[in-house]
């Protein structure tokens, strides 16, 4: 008896077993469309067999656990390259509106406007009492410094605007961290108790995804518990604990990010808070010094020329441009013309008003190595081609980053993708098994009835 | 048996491929509307550098043109007014050689000399031209040069200067562009008005009528003399208007290669890009159709 009941319960095992691994297809497939799921196997395990007599007997199947199939290696990867990716990304569209307010087409860019100067001059040294002439310069002279204040005030309001996103990066860093933390604590709180917490996991590598394209992150795992720090060591996350990242303005007015009370500013070096302050902090304030070194050399230049002529009254010329500040600091936002009087333009190489020798000094600044050993058209080309290699080598890279992170992605989904051909074949498997099980259960249950019948008129 | 699974997902890197044909599709539209391959300097970095240092080469080139013609029309000017000089100077020569004659009598003699005064007072205006609101002949000063003044030996006063003023026509090349009036009008030995006024006298006084014709003479060759400044001065503007065209043309063709957008690639590519546009759309479309669920028999 105990034989057809051992081979029920063999046949019900079956039974419980295939339909358990028919509910792991049925997650899968419902879950084909979820955003960082991992599929999930069944692991059916043959059942420890029993010895009866001089028999060894089997005793079934049973589904040992359901097991999600990731590769953690892979997905570090992931996002170490989903960092990289954020961060050039944010540098590349903020540099590209940099490089905006240099391109040459327009006519109104400052190389254009140095140009126009120097060919203002050129006019004047035809006829150098002509007060429109003079007049002609000086408009040259204001339109150039225009120019300077233009570039300059919109890199510096595009620093502001890329401050405002350091800001909200941050805030959403603080957002990603509070509920990593809190699914730390719903994982170990099932992993604790010996259950597999994979739907919770899939969802916490999403959060570290979003997070990993935000700020550096680096990852450590110890028993159930996982700790997250910037590639630095400021704790960003340790088990269900989340540490907030705060912001201060420094004394210019910049945002600087505070951990538990360290500046750590300058430590983010990837994600797209790393991108954001390497612009704000390091290339747009590289572009203005470089602004204000031409200004300032050029204004300086300039005013020294003027000095050394007379204007068409006999004086001795005085300054064209505002003097420049003596740092150099915001040269370029402030440069101003000087004069309003165009007789005040010092023309005259020996203060007769008919002379025009000292215009000759004055447009010799054209190709005098002046500015950092450089003449000012040779150092606005090589600011120029800076700003324009920054950004094509900043695409150039991002691209490929981009290339190397879809690859990762497809590896991924080759591993972890549901896959609905395999689910379906899988079903068949299944439910084939279940069928004959059944057919199992069947057969055992008329034979009980014909051992129960037995003996019976 | 661990068969070897792919990506079950292909849309994602073929919505990508998508996004990229439609970025590169954009650059190629904006050079097609902009006639220009580099828009923005992350197009070509070093290109938009040799931009910059080629359009400010075509700006000075520009800038010289038109200092030249400027100081043409002022030399043009110069040398005209020369060539009425000279003529009213040879006037005066005829008119001298006419009182030299014996047979004439003194009033007639006397309306020689009134002639000779009205050249006197022709010279000294052509002498004190003006072209576009400055004197032509006064230096670099800007008062009227020559006034008449008759304390003076020659009947005539120079207060302008000995100034001379450069103007660049061209990288390092500079052109003088006047000669002071007392180098032409007032030269030791060939001074013009002087030789005038003396003629003057000597008409109304009767006395080295010859010896004031040769001095006019003098004066007439040395001020012809004069005019080869002027004449070498035009000479060199026109050669270095001709060359200055030719750099011109070399510089603009120079931005054309640097900058000048390549047509009729752009358009084959924007051809080609379509064309594998559509492939992909058509592979995307097809690559959701089939799964084995769809092969499942029926319930």
């Amino acid at each position: 008896m105990s034989g057809l009941l051992g081979t029920m319960s063999i046949a019900l095992s079956a039974l419980g077993t295939e339909q358990g691994a028919l509910e792991v297809t049925s997650n899968n497939v419902a879950n084909l469309n979820t955003a960082g799921y991992s599929r999930q196997q069944p692991v059916i395990e043959e059942s420890d067999p029993v010895v009866l007599g001089s028999l060894t007997l089997g005793t079934g199947v049973t589904l040992a656990k359901v097991q999600s199939v990731r590769d953690p290696i892979l997905q570090l990867r992931i996002q170490e390259e989903t960092q990289q990716q954020g961060s050039l990304n944010a540098s590349v569209t903020s540099m590209q509106q940099a490089q905006v307010l240099f391109n040459s087409s327009s006519g109104g860019d400052i190389g254009s406007q140095i140009s126009n100067f120097f060919s203002s001059l050129s006019q004047l040294s035809t006829d150098p009492t002509n007060v429109s002439l003079r007049q002609g310069v000086l408009t040259a002279a204001a339109n150039l410094a225009g120019s300077f204040n233009t570039t300059a005030n919109t890199l510096t309001e595009q620093r502001s605007s890329v401050d405002l996103e350091v800001s909200q990066a941050v805030q959403q860093v603080n957002t990603l961290t509070g509920q990593i933390a809190q699914i730390n604590g719903q994982i170990s709180d099932l992993q604790n108790i010996g259950q597999d917490a994979s739907a919770f996991v899939d969802q916490r590598d999403v959060l570290i995804g979003q997070l990993s394209n935000l700020i550096d992150v680096s990852q450590i795992q110890s028993d159930h518990t996982l700790t997250l720090t910037t590639s630095n060591g400021t704790a960003l996350v340790a088990g269900q604990q989340a540490f907030t990242l705060t912001t201060q303005p420094d004394s210019s007015g910049v945002q600087h990010i505070y951990a538990q009370g360290q500046d750590i500013t300058s430590q983010l070096t990837s994600g797209e808070l790393g991108g954001l302050i390497q612009v704000r902090d390091q290339k747009i304030p590289g572009i203005l010094t470089s602004l204000d070194t031409l200004a300032a050399g050029l204004s300086n230049a300039l005013n020294t020329a003027n000095q050394a002529g007379f204007d068409l009254n006999g004086n001795p010329g005085g300054d064209l441009f505002v003097a420049p500040p003596a740092s150099g600091q915001g040269a370029a936002s402030s440069m101003a013309v000087a004069i309003t009087d165009p007789t005040l333009i010092a023309a005259s190489s020996d203060g007769t008003p008919g002379s025009n020798g000292n215009v000759a000094v004055l447009s010799a600044v054209h190709d005098q190595p002046a500015i950092a050993g450089q003449t000012p058209t040779d150092y606005y080309a090589n600011l120029v081609f800076g700003v324009g290699s920054d950004v094509s080598n900043g695409t150039a890279e991002l691209a490929s980053t981009q290339l190397t992170l879809q690859q990762l992605q497809d590896q991924r989904g080759s591993i972890s993708g549901v896959s609905l051909d395999e689910e379906a074949s899988n079903l068949i498997q299944y439910q084939n098994a279940y069928q004959a099980a059944a057919r199992v259960v069947d057969t055992v249950s008329q034979m009980f009835t014909t051992l129960v019948n037995m003996g019976a008129s | 048996m661990t068969a070897i699974r792919i990506n079950p997902y292909p849309i994602p890197d073929l919505l990508s491929a998508l996004a990229q044909s439609q970025q590169q599709q954009q650059t190629d539209l904006l050079q097609l509307a902009t006639g220009r391959k580099i828009n923005q300097p992350s197009d070509d970095p070093a290109g938009a550098a040799q931009l910059v240092q080629n359009l400010d080469q075509q700006s000075q080139a520009d800038s010289f043109q038109r200092s030249m013609s400027s100081v043409n029309g002022q030399l043009s000017t110069a040398d005209s007014t020369l060539n009425s000089v000279t003529t009213a100077l040879q006037r005066a020569i005829s008119l001298g050689t006419e009182g030299a004659n014996g047979t004439l009598s003194d009033s007639d003699r006397a309306s020689v000399a009134t002639e000779v005064q009205g050249i006197q007072a022709q010279l000294i205006s052509l002498a004190n031209t003006a072209y576009q609101g400055s004197y032509v002949f006064s230096g670099t000063a800007q008062v009227q040069p020559f006034v008449a003044d008759s304390s003076q030996p020659s009947g005539v006063r120079y207060d302008g200067n000995t100034g001379v003023n450069q103007v660049a026509i061209g990288n390092g090349y500079s052109l003088a562009v006047n000669v002071p009036g007392s180098q032409i009008f007032a030269a030791p030995g060939s001074d013009v008005f002087q030789s005038i006024n003396d003629l003057i006298t000597a008409l109304q006084t009767n006395s080295n009528i010859g010896g004031a014709v040769n001095e006019v003479d003098t004066a007439y060759n040395y001020v012809t003399q004069q005019r080869v400044f002027y004449g070498n001065g035009m000479n060199q503007i026109t050669d270095q208007q001709n060359n200055l065209n030719t750099e011109t043309v070399n510089l603009s063709s120079q931005e054309n290669t640097i900058a000048g957008a390549d047509l009729s690639t752009v358009i084959s590519n924007l051809v080609n890009s379509q064309t594998a546009r559509q492939a992909t759309l058509q592979a995307i479309g097809q690559t959701t159709q089939l799964n084995l669920f769809n092969f499942l028999p029926p319930a």
